[in-house]
């Protein structure tokens, strides 16, 4: 049985050396407290039936028939339990005597007054270093102690707080939290903790106002600091997240979690020197867990740093005394990442031999396998680098790099068509199902031999029906003679098997799927920009449909041909007619509501969207495709109520995009430390990397040009009321229809308000608040009229415009734009640099001569504010733009 | 047309193309964590042939295979499972469902040393069941009634992956015949080979304990140990395989 704590002699001096107090107590309380359940099953007389070798092979909790003998139990409460509880409360209620008794023993009081004097004396300059009027005054050993007793007493209620924020009870958190403050309301930790708990129930304000007030009570204890850190990540403000952080660890450098805490943020922060100075102590602190080595390596690996990089990988490898397991992935993927590394140093040579020894084995055959054809390549060594590619061709013959490489290795001259063809010929016979096989060669083949070999396989595609092959043909366009060729082959295959649906008798199915496909074919030829004959293309299209009235791809195509006539609200009723021949897939689906979203019906696309989306989520089908991330509705929804002139939801539908990519930045914050546990770097560093040009991508770049383009447009028209919806200046029936459109938006916003509210006032108000329930965050402006209602439409442009001219430069659109809210703004360097870009871009925009003028214009009056130097750069710089 | 990997660039266009075409959809964040956790099994089918209309294009997603390795498996066996599949209907019927699932698949057995791969499938989806039963020979194990959100119901399906670690052993000519012969149960120190006996490398000695050079040889009788992964120590679980002899 566990000994009871024993008393030590009680000193002043013992309860002075707060350390040995406290350690005392911990003991104690772990020993015995802590581990009563171990206790109390070492009581249980052990092995009475023998050991049942089974009883390891079962799945699920023992069963609890164990009795514990009442007898030693109650030994073990009278004699071990309450004896140590004795003790420490005897020990307690002493030192609390001393910690209120005067102190005339006190060896710091000279230097305690000596630093108070030194204080008054610093310069504080909080810019320079946010901390500096902080000012820890040296506690006097009584205070030291008390502080200590009283955590003392709250320990074992603090820790039940800390339990329950962490199983998310949050109203019995928030109760145990209010038990300890009622005896001591100035308790820093626990006022922390209940910050903690008010945040995640969503209350900000109030959870930052109480951390706040810990700290100043409690400036000293890290968990005051951790939390602050905290409640700031919670709410995205990692840079003072960090701050915090860092001074939580100064006050407590031992603690993993903080360290760990801390890493995250800089790394997600791309804070690099700092993740390396984290990284290595974390190393230092746990040098037997490999993640701690691997982590170090990417480490200095993303801060450019290579060579460091390999050599931790290296060291830590050196280290390990046994040969890991070939199933070891995590050692697998470690090489490799190793590997990756070497080859981005550009030496393939130590690359490849790094790979056909250490890597041999990996897991990844994929990855080797490729990685050693391309460092084959590299080095030039032909044979051996076409046997590699034509492995991966074995493994997969529709990628069309491997033959790139295949070729490449082979010394095949760009324009040796027949040669070309002949490597593809093989795969094709080899794979009869592969396509990349057959299709390729038309990219390079020309005049006859392009000719024979697009007959072919237009007929193969065409006898097998394959809805996809003109946009698989499509880019072959840029090249006249193939654009004019594959019309005429397509007619040749309908000649030959055209009549065949006619003749009734010997008709199988297939010849009519061919002819389909043909018709088809040419129907999205006349259809397509570069080869645009709308009145052909409808042609076609209806003969394609005589024969197969209940084709979906065929409809499609002519609400599509409809949609290049103008004809809009035709195309949406023709592509809602495809819909409704597939009730069952969501592709024709979605087009269906694309467009109807097109022709401006927001509310009939949202209904059609609404028969594929989840019916349980409140909100309906507008909450399901936000919470969905559903990018291309939310644009297309925004322009049309744009088009509706109904500015709010249009600006809603933006601002929810742009939310959305702050989700996805967001969302790389939890695989930094999963990604390290899972042991996978390479598809990891890629995470990495992309995410740092996440907000490059179209989705991002149309949903924010449109904001842009919009807030300019309200800056010029400003909107009379708040509700949103634009009217009044404009004149004529455009602007009168607009308006009508304008009061009918605003009439079903409403609408569709209070239907929301009743909504909500149905629900059973205990299902949503039950405790333990994260709230969800209600939306104070579901239909955009704060967002509408802007005073400063130019500066809530910017919080999309600098993103997109920071990701996307290469835009010229954005430039473009950039350009017209910079030179309302008066901002005219930046407007010149917007300028020159688009020059740079494209020289002969017809947009650059005109606003080269504006901006010349603008400077004229504006000179005499402009100080002489930009004066000077700025006409030098404009000089050189054509149009200024 | 273009079959390759996954990439993490490409996780906006494959969650498009998934809300596009089927009426499950997930967060990023989840594609997120099968492209971190199992970045060799999940396979896309690029559009190659669109014009570029900026410098920013992203490849055109037009087909995808999302698949990840049953973290904690009931049966305590090593098995993939196909998350989501989904093709365009703009470029059907070129065996482009077939041929993602096929490297997926591949994949799974080489990295992960899956022993099966499984897989729900809409009891209304004929072209689906078609392919998985008919092309790929998967069997239905199961119906699971309610399964999807709207009510419908699903099959189970499952394929057993045995037939590709046959082709590999015979790819790597026969260095690996020493497939688990384990059916005597030896609790001996060879119990903490991991969860894949067969793998494990063949007569090395494992640390300075190292093994008895006579138990080395081939044909050495040992038990296989699962462990899910993620699994505590507390779930160990030791099963005898007698399926795989």
């Amino acid at each position: 049985m566990t000994q009871p704590s024993s008393l030590p002699p009680l000193t002043p001096q013992l309860c002075f050396s707060t350390t040995a107090l406290r350690d005392f107590l911990r003991l104690s309380r772990s020993a015995v407290d802590d581990t009563i359940n171990q206790n109390l099953n070492a009581l249980e007389t052990p092995a009475k039936a023998g050991f049942d070798p089974t009883s390891t092979a079962r799945l699920g909790p023992r069963p609890l028939s164990h009795q514990i003998d009442a007898a030693s139990c109650n030994a073990f409460k009278d004699k071990v339990l309450f004896p140590s509880w004795q003790v420490r409360s005897d020990l307690i209620s002493y030192c609390s005597l001393v910690a209120t008794s005067p102190d005339p023993d006190d060896p710091e009081r000279a230097l305690r007054e000596a630093e108070n004097e030194k204080n008054w004396e610093r310069v504080i300059d909080e810019r320079l270093d946010p901390y500096s009027a902080r000012y820890f005054p040296r506690e006097a050993r009584t205070e030291q102690l008390a502080h200590v007793l009283r955590q003392e007493m709250g320990a074992n209620l603090f820790r039940t707080v800390i339990r329950h924020y962490e199983d998310k009870q949050y109203k019995r958190g928030l109760k145990a939290a209010e038990q300890i403050l009622k005896k001591n309301p100035k308790h820093g930790d626990t006022m922390s903790m209940k910050a903690l708990i008010l945040n995640a129930q969503g209350k900000t304000d109030e959870a930052f106002a109480l951390a706040k007030d810990a700290l100043t009570i409690d400036m000293k204890s890290y968990i005051c600091w951790h939390v602050y850190g905290i409640l700031y990540r919670a709410n995205k403000n990692f840079d003072e997240a960090i701050k915090a952080y860092k001074f939580a660890l100064k006050l407590e450098p031992d603690s993993h979690q903080i360290q760990r805490d801390l890493a995250v943020l800089q790394i997600q922060m791309r804070d690099y020197p700092g993740y390396i100075q984290s990284r290595l102590l974390m190393l230092k602190s746990r040098p037997q867990l490999r993640q701690n080595w691997t982590a170090l390596a990417i480490a200095y690996h993303l801060d450019g740093n290579l060579q460091q990089a390999e050599n931790i990988l290296s060291t830590y490898e050196k280290s390990v005394t046994t040969t890991p397991l070939r199933t070891d992935l995590e050692n697998s993927e470690a090489l490799l990442y190793k590997n990756s590394i070497i080859s981005e140093t550009g030496d393939f040579e130590r690359a490849l031999e790094h790979l056909e020894t250490d890597c041999k084995n990996c897991l990844d055959r994929l990855a080797v396998m490729e990685l050693r054809a391309r460092y084959l390549a590299q080095l030039g060594r032909k044979e051996d680098a076409a046997k590699a590619y034509r492995a991966l061709l074995d493994r997969n013959a529709e990628h069309p790099d491997y033959y790139k490489g295949l070729i490449d290795a082979l010394g095949i001259a760009a324009d040796d068509e027949a040669a070309l063809k002949a490597v593809y010929d093989e795969y094709a016979a080899k794979n009869p199902r592969c396509d990349a096989a057959k299709r390729l060669p038309l990219d390079f083949l020309s005049g006859d031999r392009f000719r024979t070999a697009a007959k072919a396989y237009l007929t193969l595609m065409f006898d097998k029906g394959v809805p996809s092959t003109f946009a698989n043909l499509k880019h072959l366009y840029s090249d006249g003679f193939k654009k004019d060729t594959l019309p005429v082959l397509a007619e040749e295959y309908l000649k030959e098997h055209s009549g065949a649906t006619d003749t009734g008798g010997q008709t199988n199915g297939d010849s009519s799927k061919g002819e389909g496909a043909a018709l088809y074919f040419l129907a999205q030829h006349y259809n397509y920009y570069m080869s645009r004959d709308l009145s052909k293309a409808t042609d076609f299209v209806e003969k394609a449909i005589k024969l197969d009235p209940k084709n979906v791809d065929f409809h499609m195509t002519k609400a599509r041909i409809f949609k290049h006539q103008g004809e809009i609200a035709k195309a949406a009723e023709a592509m809602d007619h495809a819909r409704s021949l597939d009730t069952k897939d969501r592709y024709i689906n979605s087009k269906a509501a694309k467009y109807q979203l097109r022709n401006n019906e927001n509310e009939k696309a949202l209904a059609t969207l609404g028969l594929f989306t989840r019916a349980e989520t409140v909100g309906g089908p507008l909450a399901d495709l936000t919470d969905m991330q559903c990018i291309w509705f939310l644009t297309e929804d925004g322009e049309a109520w744009q088009r509706r002139g109904n500015l709010g939801l249009a600006l809603k539908r933006y601002h929810t995009v742009f939310n959305i990519f702050d989700i996805w930045q967001e969302d790389q914050f939890d695989f930094h430390s999963f990604s390290l546990r899972k042991g996978q770097i390479r598809a990891y560093v890629d995470l990495i990397r992309w995410e740092d040009r996440l907000r490059e991508h179209p989705f991002y770049f149309r949903a924010a040009l449109d904001a842009v383009n919009l807030y300019l447009s309200m800056h010029e028209k400003p909107q009379n009321g708040t509700n949103g919806v634009e009217g009044g200046h404009a004149n004529g029936d455009d602007a009168a229809e607009k308006k009508k459109a304008a009061k009918k938006a605003k009439k079903e916003a409403q609408k569709a308000e209070r239907e929301a509210a009743e909504k909500a006032a149905k629900q059973d108000p205990n299902k949503k608040s039950a405790d333990g329930d994260e709230v969800k965050k209600k939306d104070d402006d579901p239909n955009g009229l704060k967002l509408a209602a802007t005073a400063d439409p130019l500066g809530d442009a910017m919080k999309f415009l600098w993103h997109l001219l920071q990701f996307s430069p290469k835009n010229i659109e954005g430039q473009i734009a950039g350009f017209e809210v910079f030179i309302r703004r008066s901002k005219y360097l930046l407007a010149l640099r917007c300028l020159k870009a688009a020059l740079a871009i494209d020289k002969d925009h017809p947009k650059i001569p005109e606003q080269a003028s504006r901006l010349r214009k603008a400077l004229d009056g504006a000179m005499s504010s402009l100080a002489p130097k930009v004066k000077e750069v700025i006409d030098s710089e404009l000089a050189s733009v054509p149009g200024a | 047309m273009d079959i390759r990997l996954l990439r993490a660039s490409d996780i906006p266009l494959i969650q498009h193309a998934n809300l596009e075409n089927l009426p499950e959809n997930y967060f990023l964040k989840y594609y997120l964590y099968h492209a971190l956790s199992w970045p060799q099994l999940s396979y896309v089918a690029v559009d190659v042939s669109r014009p570029q209309k900026s410098p920013y294009d992203y490849p055109k997603i037009v087909g995808y295979v999302l698949a990840k390795m049953e973290e904690e498996p009931a049966d305590g066996v090593q098995h993939g499972h196909i998350t989501s599949l989904s093709v365009m209907r703009t470029h059907r019927r070129l065996g482009i469902a077939e041929k993602l699932m096929r490297q997926s698949q591949l994949a799974m057995v080489e990295t992960f040393g899956a022993h099966y791969v499984s897989l729900h499938v809409r009891v209304s989806n004929k072209a689906a069941i078609h392919l998985y039963r008919d092309t790929l020979g998967f069997k239905t194990e199961r119906t699971e009634s309610k399964y999807y959100a709207d009510g419908e119901d699903a099959f189970s399906m499952k394929l057993d992956l045995d037939f590709i670690r046959e082709q590999l052993r015979e790819e790597e000519g026969g260095g690996e015949e020493k497939e688990g012969k384990e059916s005597e149960k030896n609790a001996g120190k060879e119990g903490e080979e991991g969860e894949n006996g067969e793998h494990a490398d063949e007569g090395e000695p494992v640390g300075e304990v190292g093994r008895d050079p006579a138990k080395g040889g081939k044909g050495e009788q040992k038990i296989k140990v699962k462990v899910g992964r993620g699994l505590g120590v507390g779930e160990l679980v030791e099963k005898v395989e007698s399926k795989h002899s």
